[in-house]
């Protein structure tokens, strides 16, 4: 495979023996204000192999991957690609030497054709730009490795998908040999994941390397040749072969205890109906973003709703909490109309909403912990602060927020911290006692630890008789909590299933829009 | 080609509290020292102007009366900015709101003057001039609110059609605001029942008390009131605004007509005060714009406002002595506004990140 | 009335539109690049008195357009230094460039004062092309600059659209984090493209003072034009070929009071004839921010926002 014959230094954990890592990293240190993200790490890949990162958010992998690619550079340490010993002072230089990152958050000028966004800063571009010339030459690439796609499309308007595809062809087009691949999976469902298996499987067949960098245990690690696993910005283990990796033993790699996200469901019998949605549609725009959809959430049960991004969830969410009227169709909360009635009402009938975006929405970055309850609750025209201090303490240490006290500012909260002054604030009521609870993606980003505090939090609210609704993109999270699960696409509930019996296969199938059959009859 | 340093910003988790002090005037010390090289270059003593600046702003007992007088209306104008800014919105037209406060102003009091007592014609004119400046800020504010149309411009735009206006009532002859029979075209003096009488012999007046007790009110209004809160809310992230069920399009609407409605106060109180009638001279001062410096200087919180609001006007009083005395360009003044200004936006980059040079290095040796 | 006054009114626009036209390009190329540089009117200032001292002094109206141009590159770099460089708010960097260009130019401007300005560009004569009844006068008979404004507008739509800087450029306005990941300097972009417009809107200042004006007038000398051409840009939809157009259109507006004038038409007063060309701008800003329009008007994504490389 690699062809190189330099006999110099040898990876530390290098496989063959022969010929040099196609790129290797050793000894290499990188510290942040108040943080040592890689501490002594060693790193290496041969061409034609997938190798994967794995780590939990945090842990050191991606600013790994920034140094591997050029974006940062190691406060020590060396780099050796095909045994020579290469610096990276920028991404172009990472390009240089075949190196390049495909990013979570797609680097893609969405306004741009696609074969405009492959060839920008392309370094063999001429002077004057020939659109069918770099249309052609980029669909030849494209075609080269079996990733057809339409360079005049523009980005904006392609799938998730799509646009990871687009990003791979940039990198190859640019002659990488080494690609980086940033929680690839992270986006995609599971019909695309395995589409993108297949582009992989053809990548290393011609020789190209892969790194996957993951915090998921799941598919990922299946069609790796090695695995690195990080944690602390320390190397903790390796695995090597092929489907070799033992799950639980990687867990503990990650985490550096035993964790336990083990499924969880309503321990007590389910109540009356609290959420009764009923035949909601909502055009946005022209656009269908919601279409029919009806069902129920009872007192003590959590109902899931799996979908890909942008298939009405956020708008569903909405919706329910108040913040859009619905075009037809009615929501009511506790048997009281809320339709049309505002957010505020919403509230007033116990409503408590944890959106999609902690920091923005949720929250308001520069406020303190304090003023941030304020938000959904009733303000006196002169703002009675003091009196809810002795209250923010009692959260603050009830929800085991890290914390200076009610004064520390919501933009200073790590994601898990900022996620439990949230849920923290919903769920002790400020108008009403809470009876719903709408919750999106409430874990995305979060490390495993306060993964674990999350669940058990909605676990607890469930168990304490309050209706939930997780709206997730995560299906893992989606399967192994709710009661039941129905999934949404294209803004209609196109499968429904318990979610004891749940069959990851069928949900994800429909999540993708291939469930063959609507499912009649939810509720 | 690579630099063989480069800039590095690290944010900085905790601003230094003596940089909040430091930064201003350091800006102003730098802007001044742009001013020593302007002045060098063109001929005139820098030292010589200076001394009779500080001479005059500050330094002597008609001096320091004559800076208070000035930093009323100018104090007045940033609050009008500031009070935007709260919610980010910038109304740099606070000119033209001036202008339209003014003319409104005095309409009252040539109107209404000869007809009502003091006490309620003080009042009346105040508040008069205060709607004027709210009606001037009217559409873009409305535009603003509800399609979301950039109030920068707009409100500028409309400074240029006040500034036509006034020019318009004072040059056309046989206008109601201009006076009869004088050679040179002058507004006609609005009746005493309309007008304050300074503390003695000075150019200050009650005005500027009240001004500063308005500053105090604007900042508690904005720290702890519910309206405050919402502003801070909107401010910061305005989906966590419509999130919370806080209308962002009334309260928008409604702190922009307030700041505009300061605006036209700045104007009404000229007319309360030193001017007391239409004066075609208006539109060379410039009030409104430097009332967005002297917000910005005080990172528009209200009181320090009125620290930096004296301080400006020291430089203006000083800055129009000189004329008058050495005929050393006035316009000095504004140049150092606009410097200082320049100044604390650069040392703004200080407070936030510590900034530091670094060797580019090359990982391998 | 005649037929001429129009005629007359039409070629008027042209000529007017060539500041305009510097000013909106200026700004066009600034703010594809991401930054929003509102210091227009300082700049046009600043460089109007400086080409007016300059011509004065060498007495070549040459001398003066280059030291204009210069000196509004030089005033830009500051604003590129602030935005760009110490991430400074934008907004308010560009407010004190107008306080401050404003300032400057009133303070160099007191010599001038009382001078008329001698040094003049004069409209090239096409010869017979020149007496077409009217294309005549609204097409052949402007000055060099008018011709340079044109074809540069016509160069930079080109240049955005057909080349590889172009692209990088749009790139850099819509979207900087994908530039930087490209290796490409954002940073040198965007300082690059802010002190270029400062450039031209220097040129068109000076343009202004030594062919469309008999004397400094201070502030009056541009009365708002840089504003008004800030607004070109927006009612443009970002891009060149259709800023010919608005700045004709725009044109239109600013001559009317002087047209008006030289006829001797005198129905409505002056006073308010001159405020149409603020109000016309607002109007059209109010109008292109229904909501239908906002996102076919393609405004660069990034405008306005310092780029941060995002470091944990």
């Amino acid at each position: 495979m690699s062809s190189t014959s330099h006999e110099v230094a040898q990876g530390p954990h290098h496989s063959g023996g022969a010929a040099p890592s196609a790129l290797s990293a050793h000894s290499i240190v990188k510290r942040f204000p108040g943080v040592l993200a890689n501490d002594n790490v060693n790193f290496d890949i041969n061409a034609g192999e997938v190798h994967t990162l794995l780590g939990e958010n945090g842990a050191g992998k991606s600013t790994l991957a920034a140094m591997l690619c050029g974006l940062y550079q190691p406060d020590s340490g060396y780099i050796l690609r095909n045994g020579e010993r290469i610096s990276l002072p920028s991404p172009r230089a990472g390009l240089q030497h075949g190196i390049a990152m495909v990013h979570q958050h797609f680097k893609l000028v969405e306004r741009f054709s696609v074969a405009e966004n492959v060839v920008l800063g392309s370094r063999d571009l001429n002077f004057r730009i020939d659109r069918n010339t770099i249309d052609e030459k980029v669909a030849a690439v494209a075609e080269s490795y079996g990733l057809p796609i339409d360079p005049t499309a523009v980005v904006g308007e392609l799938s998730v998908g799509q646009r990871q595809r687009v990003e791979i062809v940039k990198a190859l087009y640019q002659g990488a040999e080494i690609l980086l691949l940033d929680e690839p999976t992270a986006v995609l469902v599971p019909a695309e994941v395995e589409k993108l298996f297949e582009n992989v499987r053809a990548m290393t067949a011609a020789g190209k390397s892969i790194v996957f960098i993951s915090h998921k245990l799941g598919e990922v690690v299946e069609i790796s040749d090695r695995v690195t696993v990080l944690r602390n910005g320390q190397v903790t283990g390796h695995v090597t072969g092929k489907g070799s990796a033992n799950t639980k033993e990687l867990a503990k790699l990650m985490v550096g205890r035993d964790i336990d996200l083990a499924p969880q469901r309503a321990s007590h019998p389910i109540g009356h109906e609290i959420l009764q949605i009923r035949d909601v549609s909502l055009t946005l725009n022209g656009v269908d973003v919601l279409s029919n959809i009806s069902f129920n959430v009872h007192a003590g049960e959590m109902v899931g709703i799996a979908g890909v991004a942008g298939n009405g969830q956020r708008e569903l969410a909405d919706t329910i909490a108040g913040l859009i009227s619905p075009t037809s169709g009615s929501v009511s909360i506790g048997g009281a109309m809320s339709t049309d009635k505002g957010p505020i009402h919403a509230r007033e009938l116990g409503l408590a909403y944890v959106p999609e975006d902690r920091l923005g929405v949720g929250l308001v970055p520069s406020m303190s912990i304090l003023d941030n309850l304020l938000l959904t609750r009733d303000r006196d025209f002169v703002v009675d602060r003091a009196s809810l201090q002795p209250e923010a303490s009692r959260l603050i240490d009830q929800y085991e927020i890290k914390a200076n006290g009610p004064e520390h500012v919501a933009r200073k909260l790590s994601g898990g911290n900022a996620q439990k002054v949230l849920l923290a604030r919903e769920l002790s009521g400020g108008r009403t006692a809470t009876k719903l609870l709408v919750v999106c993606s409430p874990t995305r980003g979060l490390d495993v630890g306060a993964i674990e505090t999350v669940r058990r939090v909605l676990d607890d609210a469930r168990s304490a008789g309050q209706a939930i609704l997780l709206i997730s993109e995560d299906l893992d999270e989606i399967l192994s909590l709710s009661d039941r699960v129905f999934v949404i696409y294209r803004g209609a509930i196109v499968h429904e299933t318990p979610g004891e019996t749940a069959d990851l296969a069928t949900v994800g199938a429909a999540m993708a829009g291939l469930s063959s059959t609507t499912s009649e009859g939810h509720n | 080609m690579r630099a063989p340093f480069r800039l590095v910003f690290e944010q900085r988790s905790e601003t230094p509290k003596y940089l909040a002090a430091v930064v201003p005037i350091a800006s102003v010390v730098a802007a001044l020292f742009i001013g020593v090289i302007f002045l060098f270059a063109t001929g005139y003593s820098p030292w010589e102007t200076y001394s009779n600046m500080f001479q005059d702003g500050f330094a002597s007992s008609t001096g320091i009366t004559d800076t208070l007088g000035m930093s009323t209306v100018l104090i007045c104008t940033a609050v009008a900015a500031a009070f935007a800014f709260q919610m980010n919105l910038y109304n740099i037209g606070g000119e033209g709101q001036l202008y339209m406060g003014m003319l409104a102003s005095t309409w009252a009091g040539l109107a209404l003057g000869p007809h009502l007592p003091t006490f309620v014609m003080i009042p009346v004119v105040m508040i008069i001039g205060a709607l004027a400046g709210a009606l001037w800020i009217l559409i873009p504010a409305y535009v603003r609110s509800r399609l979301g149309t950039s109030e920068i411009v707009t409100t500028l735009l409309l400074t240029y059609v006040a500034a036509n206006f006034i020019n318009h009532y004072i040059y056309t002859s046989g206008s109601y605001f201009r006076a009869p029979n004088t050679m040179f075209p002058q507004g006609r003096l609005v009746a005493d029942s309309a007008r304050l009488d300074p503390f003695g012999t000075t150019n200050l007046y009650p005005t500027f008390f009240f001004v500063v007790l308005l500053a105090l009110f604007l900042y508690w209004l904005v720290k702890k009131t519910e309206y405050g809160y919402k502003i801070q809310v909107i401010s910061d992230s305005p989906r966590a605004a419509k999130y919370a069920g806080i209308n962002a399009n009334r309260t928008t609407l409604s702190v922009m007509l307030i700041s505009g409605a300061l605006a036209g106060l700045g104007g009404a109180m000229l007319i309360v005060g030193p001017v007391g009638r239409l004066d075609p001279g208006i539109t060379a001062l410039g009030y409104g714009y430097a009332g967005i410096v002297i917000a910005a200087l005080a990172r528009n919180n209200f009181s320090a406002i009125i620290v930096s609001g004296i301080l400006f006007a020291g430089l203006r009083t000083g800055g129009e002595k000189l004329q008058i005395s050495t005929d050393t360009p006035i316009h000095i003044g504004v140049m150092l506004q606009g410097a200082i200004l320049l100044f604390a936006l650069g040392g703004e980059a200080f407070r936030r990140y510590r900034i530091k040079t670094i060797r580019t290095k090359v990982v391998a040796q | 009335m005649n037929d001429n006054i129009w005629i007359l009114a039409i070629a008027n626009s042209v000529t007017l539109a060539t500041t305009l036209m510097f000013g909106s390009l200026g700004a066009l190329f600034t703010e594809r690049a991401g930054v929003l540089n509102l210091g227009v009117e300082g700049v046009l200032l600043s460089s109007a008195i400086s080409s007016f001292l300059a011509a004065d002094a060498s007495g070549s109206v040459w001398v003066g357009l280059a030291v204009g141009a210069i000196v509004g590159a030089l005033l830009t770099c500051i604003h590129a230094g602030l935005a760009v460089i110490l991430r400074a708010n934008q907004i308010v960097s560009g407010l004190a460039l107008v306080i401050f260009g404003t300032g400057l130019a009133n303070f160099l401007g007191k010599p001038a004062e009382g001078k008329d300005v001698v040094t003049k560009l004069k409209p090239i004569t096409f010869g017979p092309l020149t007496d077409i009844p009217i294309l005549g006068p609204v097409l052949f008979k402007h000055d060099i600059i008018t011709y340079l404004a044109i074809a540069l507008a016509i160069g930079a739509s080109w240049y955005l659209f057909r080349s590889r800087p172009g692209l990088e450029l749009r790139a850099t306005g819509d979207d900087p984090a994908t530039v930087d990941a490209q290796g490409l300097s954002v940073a040198n972009i965007r300082i690059r493209y802010t002190v270029f417009g400062g450039l031209l809107m220097g040129l068109g200042g000076s343009w202004l003072m030594l062919a469309q004006s008999a004397a400094w007038h201070q502030s009056a000398t541009t009365n708002g034009i840089g504003w008004i051409a800030l607004a070109l840009v927006v009612f443009a939809g970002w891009r060149p070929m259709r800023l010919i157009f608005g700045a004709v259109l725009f044109g239109f507006t600013l001559q009317l009071p002087f047209t008006l004038q030289a006829e001797q038409i005198d129905a409505i007063s002056a006073d308010y004839t001159k405020m149409l060309p603020y109000v016309a701008t607002l109007v059209a800003l109010v109008a292109l921010s229904r909501p239908s329009r906002v996102n076919a008007l393609g405004a660069p994504r990034a405008l306005g926002t310092p780029f941060v490389r995002d470091e944990r």
